[in-house]
C-alpha cells in the first residue's frame, strides 16, 4: 500500500463540507466522500480523482522563533548578551553594590529605572545608551529568500541588509528576526521566552492559531487551496501527560458575525506539502502574559502533514513590525525581570538598525524586520459557526 | 401540578397494558423465595436524593456487589455488610443527617419549627419523623421503632441543647438502620387463597419501586399500598401505568441496563494513557453515558424496538468523546449533541461503541477474546468459562512473533487444545470488532497488516463489524437475554431459559415488537412478579431474621 495512504484517509475523515447545501445532498456529499476514501484505501492510488473538494483543520500547539544555532556558538562571537540587570550591577561602583541590598528594599526592579531621569528603560529605550546588542554574525540561519534576491540589496519593499544561506543551503535567505534575537540566551533552545508563550497558549488556549487548508482536491499534487487563519475560542484539549490531542472540535473566534481573524492566502500542494503564496496575515498571539495581534506582512507558509495524520510541522517567513516586536518585548521584562538576559534599550537600537522591510515612505527607514518561524499543529476539527451536527463528516 | 403530558403518558401505558392483557394468560408459577437485599450504591444514593433532595451530598465508599448470575441485582440478595462497611455507613449517616438539619436546609426539610431550636419538641420530631422513616423504611415506622428514635433525639437534643442536632441524631439512626439498608421481602397469608402466602403491600411497593425507578417507593405508590390498591389487579396495573410513564423510569432503566452490561467495570477501567493518550476518564464516563443514552433513547424516548440497539448508528456524541472516534463535535465541552454514524463509518450497535470495545478490551490493545466474551455474556445471556489456569500466553504475547495481526495471534495460541473450545465461540465474534483498537478507535490495519474482520456468529457468517451488528439483531438470543436478565433483576433471583414464566414473557416481548417498555409492564403487572412460595418452602423475614 502507498505509504501515503494513511494520509489519505485521515484527510478524509477530518473534512468538512465547502458550502452547506440541502440536508439531502449534504448527506449524498458525505456518502461520496467516504466512497472515495474507500476507493482510496483499496486501491493504494495517490490520487483521489474527481472526490469532491476537501478541508484541512490545524491546531497550531507551539509557535517558535526560527533560531539556529551551531554546534559551537560560533554564530554570537561576542557571546550571549548580558540583562538589563548586568549592565545595571556593571555601572555600579563597590560603595553602591555594597548598598544593593537597601536599595531593593525600597524599590522594585532598580535595573529597570536606570533612565537618565530614573525612567524606566523598557519604556524610554532612549533615555539611556547601552552597550550594542550583541547580534548574529554566522552567515546560516533558518528561513526564506523574501525579497528574491541574494545580495541583500535594498529593493523597492526592503533595505540593504546580510543575507543568510539556509540551513538546507538555499542562497539569500532572510532573517534579521534571527539576527536580533539569535544571541539572547532566552530566544535560544534553552530559554524560556518562547516556552513560557508556548506554554502560557497551551494552558489558556488563549492565542490559539487555527489553520484552515480548503479547495482541496488532491492531497498529494494540487495547483490551488486556499490556506485561512483563524483564532481559536476553546482550550486546547489534552492528555493525561499535557500533550494536545489531535482530531479535537475547535471553534472560531467570531466578531459581528464575521471571523475576527481570517486572513487567507493562497496556496498549493506540492508532493504532499502545503506551501502557500505571500498575503499579509493577520495571527493571535498570547504568551508571557501578552496579547498581540500579530501582523506579518508577505507571510508564507510551508506546512508538511505527518503520514498518520495527525499532526503537522511548518514554517513561516514574512516581515514583521519592529515596533510590534519591541512592545512585546518590553512588555514581558516586567514579568521576567532578571531572567530575561537583554537589554531594552539594545533590543531597540539594534532592531531599528537591522530593519531590512516596508521603509517608511518619509523617513526610508525600514520599519519591519524579515523574519522565519517555526510551528508545530495536530489536527482539528475547526467549526464554524454554520456548523452543525448533520454537517459532520466522520469515519 | 400534573401536566397534561404526563397525564397523556399514564393514558397511553395505561392503554397499552389494557392491550398488553388481551394477550396469552400468564402461566401459574411457585414464585421467588423470600429474601432480604443490600441496597446498591447507586439506591442509596437515589434514595437519599428523593428523600432529602440532589443538594445533600453522599460521600463515602460502599462495600462492593457481588455479580450472580449475570447481574449484581441478583448478587444483591446474597450480600451482607462488613465491619468496615458498617462504619462507611454510619460516617455517610451521620453527614448526610448533619446536612438535612443545617441552617440552609432546615427550613425546607424540616415540616415543622420546634418551640424552641435549643430543646427537645416531641411533636416536631415526631411530625418529621413519620414524614422521613415512612419514607426510608419503605412502610410506616412501627410504634416501637418510633419511640426508640424520639427517645434517642431527646436525649441528643437535650445533651447538646439543640433540636435539630438531636434530630440529626436521630436521622443518623435510621439511616443506619437495616430496615433502610436492607430490603426485605415480608409475606402474608393470602386470604383470597386459604393456606398460601402474598408478598405484603409494601414489599410489593418496594420491589416496584426498585425495579423500574432503582430507588424506595414514593409517597403516593406508598399511599396505594397503605390502601391495598396494590392487592387489586387494577389498581397495580395503575401504578405500574404511573411509574412507567414517569421520567423516573429512565433512572431505572439506566441502572439496570448498567448492570446487565457490566458497567460497574468502569469503576476500574484504566487504559494506557502512552497508546490511548485520547481515552482518559472523562472520555471513559462519557462512553459510559453515550452507550445508556443511545439505549434509553431508543427503548424508552423512543419505544423503538430492543433488537436495533445492536444495528442503530445514532447515538450521542461529546467532545471527548469525538476525539477518540476522531470525528467533528459542534458543541462546546460538556454538552451533549445527536450524532448519526456515516454507513461507511463502520459502526452499527453499541457494540460499535467505545464503551463496549474499551471495557472488553486490555489497556494498551484490543482484545477479541474479552470482546467475544462480552457478547456471548452480557448481550446473549450465554457462559464462557474461564481459561484454564495453566494456560500458556507465550504464542499470543511473543513481542517478536510474525503473527502482526489479533487473528494470526489467536490462530497460532488457540491451536492448543486447551484454549481452542473456549475460543472457538469468543473469537470469531470478537475478531469482528477488530477494526476497532483497543480504545475504540477505528483502523484498518494493526502493526501494517490489513485487519481481516470477518467471523460468523452461531452459523451466520459477517464480513465486517456491520455483519456482526445484523447477526446479533437477527439472532433470538439476543431478546432472550434481555427478557431474561429483566426477569431476574425484577425479582432478585436468577430465572432460567426453561422457565415457563421467562418463556411466556419472550413470547409476549416478540409479539409486542420487542419493546422494553411492554415488557416492563408485563413483567411489574404479572402474578409470578410477586409470587411467594407456599408456606412451607417460604420464610418470612422475620423468621430469618429470628434465625
Amino acid at each position: 500500500m502507498d505509504a501515503l495512504a494513511p494520509i489519505y484517509v485521515k484527510v478524509l475523515l477530518h473534512l468538512r463540507l465547502p458550502n452547506p447545501g440541502p440536508p439531502v445532498m449534504r448527506a449524498t456529499s458525505i456518502l461520496k466522500l467516504l466512497c472515495a476514501t474507500a476507493a482510496i484505501v483499496l486501491c493504494a492510488t495517490p490520487h483521489v480523482g474527481a472526490a469532491e473538494k476537501k478541508t484541512l483543520g490545524f491546531a497550531v500547539t507551539k509557535w517558535n522563533t526560527a533560531v539556529y544555532e551551531g554546534k559551537f556558538m560560533d554564530e554570537c562571537p561576542e557571546g550571549l548578551n548580558p540583562s538589563n540587570k548586568d549592565i545595571w550591577w556593571s555601572k555600579l561602583n563597590w560603595e553602591q553594590r555594597r548598598k544593593t541590598p537597601d536599595i531593593l528594599a525600597t524599590q522594585r526592579s532598580p535595573w529597570n529605572f536606570r533612565g537618565e531621569h530614573g525612567e524606566d528603560v523598557c519604556v524610554a529605550p532612549t533615555s539611556v545608551k547601552d552597550p550594542p546588542l550583541r547580534i548574529v554574525k554566522g552567515g546560516v540561519s533558518f528561513g526564506m529568500n523574501l525579497d528574491g534576491n541574494t545580495d541583500g540589496a535594498a529593493t523597492a519593499k526592503t533595505c540593504k541588509h546580510e543575507n543568510f544561506t539556509g540551513v538546507d543551503g538555499t542562497a539569500g535567505v532572510d532573517n534579521q528576526m534571527y539576527r536580533l534575537f539569535g544571541c539572547v540566551y532566552a530566544w535560544r533552545s534553552n530559554g524560556h521566552i518562547e516556552q513560557n508563550a508556548n506554554s502560557h497558549r497551551l494552558s489558556s488556549g488563549l492565542g490559539m492559531i487555527l489553520i484552515e487548508i480548503s479547495d482541496v482536491d488532491d492531497m498529494r499534487n494540487d495547483d490551488h487551496v486556499d490556506v485561512t487563519f483563524y483564532r481559536g475560542l476553546d482550550p486546547f484539549a489534552t492528555d493525561s501527560a499535557g500533550h494536545v490531542l489531535p482530531f479535537s472540535s475547535y471553534r472560531i473566534d467570531m466578531e459581528n458575525g464575521k471571523p475576527r481573524y481570517g486572513d487567507k492566502v493562497a496556496g498549493k500542494i506540492v508532493d504532499g506539502a502545503i506551501v502557500t503564496e505571500t498575503g499579509n496575515v493577520h495571527l493571535p498571539f498570547f504568551g508571557n502574559y501578552q496579547y498581540m495581534n500579530q501582523e506579518i506582512r508577505d507571510l508564507r507558509l510551508k506546512l508538511s502533514i505527518a503520514p498518520d495524520g495527525k499532526t503537522a510541522k511548518g514554517d513561516v517567513g514574512g516581515y514583521y513590525s519592529v515596533e510590534q516586536i519591541y512592545r512585546y518585548v518590553s512588555g514581558m521584562l516586567g514579568a521576567f525581570p532578571n531572567t530575561t538576559q537583554f537589554s531594552c534599550p539594545g533590543i531597540y537600537v539594534a532592531a531599528h538598525e537591522l530593519a531590512d522591510g516596508y521603509p517608511d515612505a518619509k523617513t526610508g527607514e525600514c520599519t519591519m524586520l524579515s523574519s522565519a518561524f517555526k510551528l508545530e499543529a495536530v489536527a482539528a476539527f475547526i467549526n464554524h459557526p454554520e456548523a452543525k451536527p448533520s454537517q459532520q463528516a466522520a469515519r | 401540578m400534573i401536566s397534561t403530558k404526563f397525564k397523556r403518558a399514564v393514558l397511553l401505558a395505561g392503554l397499552a397494558l389494557g392491550l398488553a392483557a388481551c394477550g396469552p394468560k400468564e402461566p401459574q408459577t411457585a414464585g421467588t423465595p423470600l429474601g432480604i437485599r443490600r441496597l446498591s450504591e447507586e439506591q442509596y444514593r437515589n434514595v437519599v436524593a428523593d428523600v432529602f433532595g440532589t443538594g445533600i451530598v453522599v460521600s463515602g465508599r460502599f462495600d462492593p456487589m457481588i455479580r450472580t448470575d449475570g447481574l449484581l441485582a441478583v448478587g444483591a440478595w446474597n450480600t451482607s455488610i462488613t465491619p468496615q462497611g458498617l462504619v462507611q455507613y454510619e460516617e455517610m449517616a451521620r453527614n448526610i443527617a448533619a446536612q438535612v438539619v443545617s441552617d440552609a436546609n432546615r427550613e425546607v426539610l424540616i415540616p415543622c419549627k420546634p418551640a424552641s431550636a435549643a430543646a427537645y419538641d416531641k411533636v416536631c420530631a415526631e411530625q418529621f419523623f413519620t414524614k422521613v422513616g415512612r419514607l426510608l423504611y419503605r412502610r410506616p415506622m412501627a410504634a416501637e421503632e418510633m419511640t426508640a428514635t424520639l427517645k434517642i433525639t431527646e436525649a441528643a437534643s437535650d445533651s447538646l441543647k439543640n433540636f435539630y442536632d438531636g434530630v440529626g441524631f436521630g436521622l443518623a439512626r435510621l439511616l443506619v438502620s437495616p430496615d433502610f439498608l436492607f430490603v426485605s421481602d415480608v409475606a402474608e397469608a393470602d386470604p383470597k387463597n386459604a393456606g398460601t402466602q402474598r408478598l405484603n403491600a409494601f414489599s410489593k411497593a418496594a420491589r416496584l419501586s426498585f425495579f423500574l425507578w432503582n430507588s424506595a417507593p414514593d409517597d403516593r405508590l406508598l399511599q396505594a399500598a397503605e390502601k391495598g390498591d396494590l392487592y387489586t389487579a387494577k389498581g397495580t396495573e395503575r401504578e405500574v401505568a404511573r411509574m412507567i410513564a414517569s421520567p423516573r423510569l429512565k433512572t431505572g432503566m439506566r441502572a439496570f441496563f448498567s448492570d446487565m452490561y457490566g458497567f460497574d467495570a468502569f469503576n476500574v477501567l484504566e487504559k494506557d494513557a502512552t497508546i490511548y493518550p485520547a481515552f482518559g476518564q472523562v472520555a471513559a464516563q462519557d462512553a459510559k453515558e453515550q452507550t445508556l443514552r443511545t439505549i434509553t433513547d431508543l427503548v424508552l424516548k423512543q419505544d423503538g424496538d430492543y433488537r436495533d440497539l445492536f444495528t442503530t448508528r445514532k447515538t450521542y456524541m461529546t467532545r471527548p468523546l469525538g476525539r477518540v472516534y476522531e470525528i467533528r463535535v459542534t458543541t462546546p465541552d460538556g454538552v451533549w449533541e445527536p450524532y448519526e454514524f456515516p454507513i461507511e463509518s463502520r459502526r452499527a450497535g453499541i457494540q460499535s461503541q467505545l464503551s463496549l470495545l474499551a471495557l472488553n478490551s486490555h489497556p494498551g490493545r484490543s482484545s477479541p477474546t474479552l470482546r467475544g466474551k462480552a457478547i456471548r455474556t452480557y448481550l446473549l445471556c450465554q457462559r464462557v468459562p474461564d481459561p484454564p489456569g495453566d494456560v500458556d500466553f507465550s504464542k499470543f504475547g511473543d513481542p517478536d512473533s510474525p503473527n502482526k495481526t489479533a487473528r494470526d495471534r489467536l490462530t497460532a495460541h488457540s491451536t492448543m487444545p486447551a484454549c481452542a473450545g473456549c475460543h472457538k465461540i469468543t473469537d470469531p465474534i470478537g475478531l469482528a470488532m477488530e477494526n476497532f483498537d483497543g480504545a475504540g478507535t477505528f483502523r484498518t490495519s494493526e502493526d501494517g497488516t490489513p485487519i481481516d474482520s470477518s467471523g460468523d456468529l452461531d452459523g451466520v457468517r459477517y464480513d465486517d463489524p456491520v455483519g456482526l451488528a445484523k447477526a446479533l439483531h437477527d439472532s433470538p438470543a439476543v431478546a432472550a437475554c434481555v427478557v431474561n436478565r429483566l426477569a431476574s433483576y425484577a425479582t432478585g433471583q436468577p430465572t432460567a431459559q426453561s422457565d415457563k414464566w421467562v418463556n411466556f414473557l419472550r413470547e409476549d416481548f416478540a409479539s409486542n415488537g420487542y419493546r422494553v417498555k411492554n415488557l416492563l409492564q408485563r413483567i411489574a403487572t404479572s402474578d409470578a412478579f410477586v409470587a411467594v412460595p407456599p408456606p412451607a418452602a417460604a420464610t418470612s423475614t422475620k423468621q430469618a431474621s429470628a434465625q
